[in-house]
């Protein structure tokens, strides 16, 4: 093989393997976005069945059920709407009635999510920004959360 | 009282900065005086006094030292009284002036680089330190005085209670401010055009330290989590372990060009470039993470003039370094000796795969706060997309990997080329044959496959070394293949414990004792300690396996009584071939929700950091 052979093979090769990368980005990014919604947008939005979105909203006081081991139903609202969630697994220690919650799962239904994670506040001084200005926006921010 | 000696303390060092950075330019003479030394000293005196009186109002709970009450309690163990001083926003601010000082100070016993150099040096870590410290004097003081009395503090944030999260951050620091003086050594050389082999040796020896003292920090936040959050895994993409993640691959790549560069003197103008990047990328992460742009598990308490004041200082030496950087770099290079394989074109490539891997990273991770701002709706970037885009760009690099510390400097050849060849073949047999056997699965075959390909291939490139030089000089020689080797076991180990986790949602009653996974669990019983500031409730599990009983397993509950707040302790039992992790949830009478994990190989991980922290260590001494 010549040098210039050579050089010429690895510019090749490095501009495969570049635009291999660019595809990689463009196709996974398309893939693995996961959109965030209070329960009255996810209404509005143009979620199909079987999207694995967030919710995000307060947890309705009296609704967290235990139907059977492991296995949780609650729902999370806002001050119009309201999505149930179904999950199964531990709840995280800082889980609580009418505290702010986010999950991320799938929609099983048009007001149905079956959730895999399940993130609550931080800590008590902490809510995720992104749920407080949605709140906030809709008016269901309640100075105590904070 | 304590508060306004530290103060004090930290505006003497501001002002002292001041002197050394202004003395510059009114003294032109281009050697270094006694009294600059002394400057330079006292600069470092006047911070460590202050760093130390706020160490000491925690230790004494001086609740009049604003930053004391919110972020400490009498009750607290003294460790974690310690830690707490940069467990928060403006103590470990005021840490990271510390450590910048010091590494001027460090930077002044230098004997092989020329005065102009070292003062020009200085200079810009000075003037880099005075941004900092105008941000911590303004938006970020830790000595503010409370206006009322308090007889107690508010508490340490109980998950950041924990000893390897205690030393997390003073050790990530000094991997992330040790970029802040490889950047100005770099604008030093490229303002007298004077990068020759004694900067190359500085800039290696300091590379090859920070590298590893971030990738140590980055290991222990990630075992922490491991532990502490309670989720089974050790690396979550999470935002902040993404910018993290980023200066360490600049790092990485700017420590394998520096390699090329000690053999021929090119490629200058990338290593500037790298140089340039690494501190970059390190101010834009504290941006993010401190701005609240970001939410994630770290966020820190928010406030926006912080984040204006940051993103400031990131504009500022980023935008002056690439300025100074296109105007003062000139084209006189010496010509690449690009051959099909050889070592200078390995670790070319391995460049471009590190900086892309890097950019895909820098993507995901802004590209929600891009399109917040654009069109107002929220996303996140899924743990997968990180996954299926950086893994496949990073395996080349490994591929390469294993042969490149073999190749050549000049000709094109691979020494004993058939040796490798056959390890390779022979390792991809036996790899597919373990995957085989147990459940199939192309990314576990792929990553077993490399894992075993870099050890092995290493350890007969360590062989053939031996043969050569004999055994004089190990480190020597052999510094690179043992990172290699540890890099290996890491792959190994993040295959092996992300593809064949199993994961278990079950419930237990006491004395209960069920059949899981080949291993069988009894929950033996539960007990109440008290502790200084907390109450816990731990679960103790035996595990059997053929009725043998092989360990107890105690996760836990912690109850903190000042911030009324839970945590959840995984017990954790590290056997030789899987971690047995377990987590109680909540208890519905007397039942006991509890997730189980089997990790296998998880403790090849830490094994694997361990080797590569520790041979990036010993090749500062080769440099």
């Amino acid at each position: 093989m010549s040098l210039r052979f050579q050089r010429l093979l690895l510019i090749f090769l490095s501009l495969i393997f570049l635009t291999a990368s660019i595809f990689l980005i463009l196709f996974n990014s398309k893939k693995n976005l996961i959109f965030f919604y209070t329960p009255s947008e996810l209404l509005n939005s143009k979620t199909q069945i079987n999207d694995t979105i967030r919710i995000g909203g307060i947890v309705k006081k009296d609704s967290l059920k235990n139907i059977e081991d492991n296995k949780y139903v609650f729902i999370i609202q806002d001050n119009n709407n309201y999505v149930r969630v179904s999950y199964t697994g531990i709840l995280p220690d800082l889980f609580r009635e009418e505290q702010g919650v986010v999950v991320q799962g799938k929609l099983i239904k048009i007001d149905k999510i079956k959730a895999d994670r399940v993130f609550a506040k931080h800590d008590e001084n902490y809510m995720p920004t992104s749920i407080k200005k949605q709140l906030e926006k809709n008016k269901y921010w309640n100075k105590s959360y904070q | 009282m304590i508060s306004i000696v530290g103060f004090t303390n930290l505006l003497l060092s501001f002002l002292i900065g001041l002197i050394i950075f202004f003395s510059y330019f009114f003294n032109n003479k281009n050697t270094i005086s006694r009294t600059y030394y002394n400057l330079v000293f006292f600069k470092f005196f006047f911070i460590i006094v202050s760093f130390l009186t706020l160490i000491y109002a925690y230790i004494v709970s001086d609740f009049s030292n604003q930053n004391v009450f919110e972020n400490s309690h009498s009750d607290k163990p003294i460790l974690y009284k310690i830690s707490g001083a940069w467990g928060n926003h403006e103590g470990s601010m005021l840490l990271w002036l510390l450590i910048m000082s010091s590494y001027t100070l460090f930077f002044t016993l230098n004997k092989n680089l020329t005065d102009n150099i070292k003062k020009l040096t200085i200079t810009f870590q000075t003037s880099l330190f005075l941004l900092f410290a105008v941000f911590v004097i303004l938006t970020s003081n830790p000595f503010l005085i409370n206006s009322i009395n308090f007889e107690e503090g508010m508490g340490l944030n109980p998950i950041l209670q924990d000893p390897a999260l205690a030393v997390h951050p003073p050790i990530l620091y000094v991997g992330y401010v040790g970029f802040s003086l490889i950047l100005s050594l770099a604008l030093a050389g490229l303002t007298f055009k004077q990068i020759d082999y004694e900067w190359m040796n500085t800039a290696k020896k300091l590379t090859l330290f920070c590298w590893s003292m971030l990738t140590a920090g980055i290991a222990l936040g990630s075992y922490w989590a491991y532990y502490e959050l309670g989720w089974g895994g050790w690396w979550f993409w999470d935002p902040v372990e993404n910018v993290s993640l980023m200066p360490w691959i600049a790092g990485l790549a700017l420590v394998h060009s520096l390699m090329i560069t000690k053999k021929e003197k090119i490629l200058i103008r990338w290593i500037v470039f790298l140089s340039i990047l690494c501190f970059s990328l390190s101010i834009f992460g504290t941006f993010l993470v401190r701005s609240g742009i970001l939410t994630s598990v770290h966020s820190f308490a928010t406030d926006s003039a912080r984040g204006i004041f940051i993103l400031i200082i990131f504009l500022v030496s980023t935008g002056f370094s690439f300025i100074l950087f296109i105007f003062k770099t000139d084209d006189s290079e010496e010509k690449l000796k690009l051959l099909f394989i050889n070592k200078s074109t390995a670790l070319i490539f391995n460049n471009i795969v590190m900086i892309i891997a890097c950019l895909t990273i820098l993507l995901g991770t802004i590209y929600p706060i891009v399109i917040e701002v654009i069109t107002n709706k929220r996303i996140s970037v899924g743990a997968p997309y990180f996954n299926s885009t950086a893994l496949p760009i990073l395996l080349p690099g490994f591929l390469l990997m294993s042969i490149a510390p073999a190749l050549s400097w000049q000709n094109n050849k691979l020494p004993k080329y058939k040796s490798y060849i056959f390890v390779f073949i022979a390792l991809s047999l036996l790899s597919f044959i373990i995957v085989y056997l147990n459940a199939f699965n192309v990314w576990g075959f792929i990553g077993i496959a490399l894992g075993l390909i870099i050890i092995f291939s290493s350890l007969l490139s360590v062989y053939f070394n031996c043969i050569k030089f004999g055994l004089r000089n190990f480190i020597n020689h052999n510094n690179a293949l043992l990172a290699h080797i540890g890099v290996g076991i890491l792959v190994l180990g993040i295959t092996t414990s992300s593809v064949y986790k199993s994961e278990f949602s079950v419930t237990f009653m006491i004395n209960e004792k069920k059949q899981i996974n080949h291993y069988s669990y009894t929950l033996l019983k539960l007990e109440t300690n008290q502790n200084s500031n907390f109450q816990e409730l731990v679960a103790v599990f035996s595990l059997y396996k053929d009725n043998k009983k092989i360990a107890e397993i105690k996760p836990s509950k912690r109850y903190y009584n000042v911030s009324k707040m839970i945590t959840t302790e995984a017990g954790i039992y590290h056997s030789w071939f899987q971690d047995f992790y377990i987590i109680i949830g909540n208890e519905k009478d007397q039942i006991w929700s509890v997730k189980i994990y089997q990790n296998p190989l998880v403790s090849l991980i830490w094994i694997g950091v361990i080797i590569m922290v520790l041979s990036g260590l010993l090749g500062i001494r080769r440099a």
